[in-house]
């Protein structure tokens, strides 16, 4: 699990930075050059370039050998992890709170309560 | 839940609740209301595992205990912030992860909690998120059985 959890690490860090997540973005529509990634971009070649190394690392997006177009690719499963995480993260608290929320309810209506906000049930 | 994701680094959870502000409050703080909620569905965090020493700097422990295999996840924090009864902050040295919880009194009796996450991408690591990818992994073996027209095959024992 040890290489999934660093993959994830990386690939979290990668989109922390908002221009990653716009190419990445772009990527999710199909296939690009790297110039037609930079277009949008008030950036020059070699900075989009770093930031595509930075995806590559991390197995977000992979270049095909083929001459200088080398058109990139989204790799969707690696976005799917760390997707994924976030939604676990979420499913987690989500049903803490249901039971923190039960949890509620069954100590308001208990009469040991000495301090509680309102009595009407 | 009105839940957004503002940055990579950061998730937003909130959730209103039918009780006052500073009840709320206290079960996110006390051992003896945390061991009714903090594991998620599956999961149970038993009182005696629970350290918490509600001060800067003091302790927050868990573990959380899968009751269908009896796996264990020790989450430890240290608290950073808590000003009765408005916010809890913990950070995770492990992972530094910080976890602010604020809590808004909506009136009526009813008080709201914002759980808001800082630097989540070394928190991919944390216990939580062992626990979420143990059940996760469970559901997308489920979810293989389902594509592979696995008849009534779906108990599927997932080891995480």
């Amino acid at each position: 699990m040890t290489v999934a959890e660093d993959r994830l690490d990386a690939t979290f860090t990668a989109l922390a930075d908002p221009t990653r997540r716009a190419i990445v973005a772009h990527l999710a529509r199909g296939d690009a050059t790297v110039n037609e990634l930079a277009a949008p971009f008030d950036m020059s070649l070699p900075g989009i370039s770093k930031h595509l190394k930075v995806l590559e690392r991390c197995g977000l997006i992979s270049r095909t050998r083929r001459a200088q177009f080398r058109p990139c690719h989204l790799e969707g499963e690696v976005l799917d992890a760390a997707v994924g995480w976030i939604e676990e993260n979420r499913r987690i608290w989500k049903e803490r709170f249901d039971k923190l929320d039960e949890h509620l309810r069954t100590i308001q209506r208990a009469p040991s309560r000495p301090r509680r906000g309102k009595a009407d049930e | 839940m009105n839940d957004r994701t503002p940055d990579a680094g950061e998730l937003i959870y909130t959730r209103a609740f039918d009780a006052p502000r500073d009840l709320v409050f206290r079960c996110m703080l006390e051992p003896q209301h945390l061991t009714h909620f903090w594991g998620p569905a599956g999961m149970s965090t038993p009182l005696a595992t629970i350290k918490v020493d509600a001060r800067p700097g003091g302790v927050f422990e868990t573990v959380m205990v899968s009751d269908a295999d009896g796996s264990r996840y020790t989450m430890r924090a240290e608290y950073v912030e808590i000003v009765e009864p408005e916010r809890i902050v913990w950070t995770e040295p492990g992972t530094g992860m910080t976890t602010i919880s604020t809590f808004s009194d909506l009136g009526d009796a009813r008080t709201e909690i914002q759980i808001r996450q800082t630097n989540v991408p070394e928190a991919a690591r944390s216990p939580e998120a062992r626990a979420g990818f143990a059940t996760s992994l469970d559901r997308f073996a489920e979810y293989l059985g389902q594509l592979s027209g696995a008849t009534g095959g779906r108990q599927l024992g997932g080891q995480p």
